[in-house]
Parts: structure tokens; C-alpha cells; sequence
């Protein structure tokens, strides 16, 4: 988590400088989840806008779809991880 | 806008003679190498913008051409005849008010739907876009880190004015809202991510996380008898009791005296004893010495 209080959706979609549409898509895809704590209306980690737009990014100038997007941030996420142990 | 010449065979590593598909496939190969969301080098976007301006020209035929034919200079025979836009390009294609038939080629294909195979380098069919997260390291002196402060930064021929707050730790990221890379199309840029990066101290040695280790010089008399003696922090001198019967090594805990942990508290700091001998006795201390040599080795006969 960022530390900075849940957004909305159409946060995520205006940080990340995309429609909503687009950011609906890659929540289907699992790219991120709604923040646990349920509220009136569905939050989001604001961090969720720069893992659409990275996957955005890979999808258009990579030609990959959106699953090899999400998979592909996946794997960035964990190769992270697994730097930060060594 | 004038750019510097490039030889956009030598940024693809192609030939000159290559085809349509050689270029493509060393386009795609090493857009994936130097995609800034895959490629942390300080020059992968360069590059990766390069590699996106060498595509440009050289997968299409006319620019090629041009390109082919006038070398440094093709840019400016392309201001007399404009970039094709896309009224240009459908015109192109057939989509010409005198002529109905629809040709979807591969390319326009490619164009229009944002292509299967990342034929649009500079992702203009997308629409706007937020801009790549960046992420630097922020060296500083434990000194600095636990009094906070301020650095400019020089990233990319920018300038960046960084306030670090009081009692970041290493390893810490500090997010700088807006810093990062530049948004596509009007979108907002990414963020500037500064882990910081504890410089080592001549003083004071890291102990995981949290802790320190400080060595901390006592008399053999103090380390025999016990004494108070005065032991450094990282913010200031304290006192410590060292225990009668201290020997070098033993460890003196001051707990909270060592770097700050998220959630306000502080790790501690481990005093270690290292009995120092004066390396000059005054004839007295040699007397002194003498004595306990004699009676040490009564008590031990």
C-alpha cells in the first residue's frame, strides 16, 4: 500500500491518464484489487493508476494483449521482490 | 524540431538492405530490451525513443526512401511534404472521396487498432497516457538521514529540488509526485521513486534494520572496576555504565539510540567495549602496572 487514503475508480482512471473503461478492463484481468475495507462505493490503492498505466505502456508498445500485460507485471512485480531479498 | 542525425539501421542493427520483416522483428527484439518498464538503465528511454524513431522511418517505404536517399538531410524535404497524418494516410489507403475500396491492409490495420505487434512506437493511436514511474538513489550520511534536509538532484538535465524528511532509513523509497517520466498524448507524468541509500560511517556500523554498533574505547582500570564512561550517538554523546568485569567485545545496549524504524520508534545502539591500552605509562602507572603484575601473579601462583 501506498500510505495515501483509497481512491475511487475514476481517481485511478484520471491519475493514470486513461477512461475508465480501460481501468474496469484491467481490474477484471486482476491487474489490482479493491481495497478490504468496504465502503459505500468501491476503493482502490492510488498506486493502482501507475500499475494501469504501466501495463498500458507494455500493452500498446509491445503488441501484447491485456492478459500478457497483467502477466508481464506480475512477473516485474516479482522479480522486484525477489531483488529486494538478495 | 531539429534532432541530431542517427543512422536508423545502426539503432535497429539491421542492415541496409534488410527487409520489411527483418526490420520489424529487430524493432520488436529490442523494443522489449529497452522498454523503460522493463529496463532500468539511466539510457534505456533514450534508446527505446530512438528505437521508436528508427521504426517509424524505416517500416514505412516512403520515409525509408527519403531517408535512403538524403540521409541527414530527409527531414527537411518531409516539412515541404507533411508528415502523413491519418487523413493523409487513409487517402493513401483508398479512403480517397473518389475512390471507395477499402483496403485493410496490415499496416493500416496496425494503425488504426493499436496492432497486435506494437507497429505504433509512439503509441499515438492510444490516447493519452500517464507517464513511466522513475526511481534514483538518494545517497546520504547517516547524519543527514536522521536530521532530514534537502538535495537538488540533477536526473535527465533536470533540476530536482528534494526535501527528505527527518529519519529515513535505507532502503526507504520517497515518492515525488509528477517527477517521473513524461505522459503521452496530455497524459500526467509518472512519478520520481528516490530509494535512499545510507552512505557507510566511519563511525557508527549498521546492524540489520534497525541497530548500530558503536565501538566504545575503555580504560583496562574502567573495565575492571566499572566506570560511567561517555559513548557516541548518532545524535549527540551519552553516558553508558560499563559493568565491573567488562571484557572487550561484551555489547552495551542503548535502546532506542539507533536509526529510526517506521512508526516512530528507533532501533538501538550496541556499545562495544574495546579495552584501550595508553600506549605511554607515566612512571607512576608503570609503578602502578608493576604492582598488579605482582600481586596478579600471587593470586594466580
Amino acid at each position: 500500500m501506498s500510505g495515501e487514503e483509497p481512491v475511487e475508480l475514476t481517481v485511478v482512471a484520471r491519475r493514470a491518464g486513461v477512461r475508465i473503461a480501460l481501468v474496469r478492463r484491467y481490474l477484471e484481468f486482476g491487474l489490482f484489487e479493491p481495497h478490504p475495507e468496504p465502503a459505500d462505493a468501491p476503493r482502490y490503492d492510488p498506486l493502482s493508476a501507475a500499475r494501469v498505466a504501466r501495463a498500458e505502456r507494455l500493452r500498446r508498445d509491445l503488441g501484447l494483449n491485456y492478459a500478457g500485460a497483467v502477466l508481464v507485471c506480475e512477473l516485474l512485480d516479482r522479480i522486484r521482490e525477489l531483488e529486494a531479498r538478495q | 524540431m531539429a534532432l541530431a542525425y542517427m543512422d536508423y539501421y545502426e539503432v535497429l542493427g539491421v542492415p541496409r538492405d534488410a527487409d520489411q520483416d527483418a526490420i520489424r522483428r529487430a524493432y520488436r527484439k529490442l523494443a522489449r530490451k529497452y522498454h523503460p518498464d522493463l529496463n532500468s538503465d539511466s539510457d534505456a528511454e533514450d534508446r527505446f525513443k530512438e528505437l521508436g524513431e528508427a521504426y517509424e522511418v524505416l517500416s514505412d517505404p516512403e520515409k525509408r526512401e527519403r531517408y535512403d536517399r538524403l540521409g541527414a538531410n530527409w527531414r527537411q524535404q518531409e516539412q515541404e511534404t507533411p508528415d502523413a497524418n491519418f487523413e493523409e494516410f487513409f487517402a493513401r489507403q483508398g479512403f480517397g472521396s473518389d475512390d471507395t475500396r477499402v483496403e485493410f491492409s496490415d499496416e493500416l490495420f496496425e494503425r488504426l487498432f493499436g496492432s497486435y505487434a506494437g507497429a505504433d512506437p509512439r503509441g499515438r493511436t492510444g490516447g493519452p497516457l500517464r507517464g513511466h514511474d522513475r526511481e534514483a538513489l538518494l545517497e546520504l550520511s547517516l547524519e543527514d538521514a536522521l536530521e532530514g534536509g534537502r538535495r537538488k538532484l540533477t536526473l535527465d538535465h533536470r533540476e530536482i529540488d528534494v526535501n527528505f524528511p527527518a529519519g529515513v532509513g535505507d532502503g526507504q523509497l520517497i515518492r515525488l509526485a509528477g517527477k517521473g517520466g513524461p505522459g503521452r498524448d496530455g497524459g500526467p507524468p509518472g512519478d520520481l521513486y528516490l530509494r535512499i541509500g545510507l552512505k557507510p560511517h566511519r563511525t557508527f556500523r549498521r546492524r540489520g534494520d534497525d541497530d548500530l554498533d558503536v565501538d566504545l574505547p575503555v580504560a583496562p582500570w574502567e573495565a575492571a572496576l566499572g566506570a560511567t564512561v561517555p559513548v557516541q550517538t548518532p545524535t549527540g554523546t551519552a553516558q553508558v555504565r560499563v559493568p565491573a568485569g567488562s571484557s572487550s567485545g561484551r555489547r552495551l545496549r542503548l535502546r532506542g539510540r539507533g536509526l529510526p524504524k517506521s512508526g516512530g520508534r528507533s532501533g538501538d545502539l550496541h556499545a562495544i567495549v574495546k579495552i584501550t591500552v595508553p600506549k605511554k605509562l607515566s612512571d607512576r602507572e608503570r609503578e602502578l602496572y608493576e604492582q598488579l603484575a605482582e600481586s596478579s601473579g600471587e593470586a594466580s601462583s
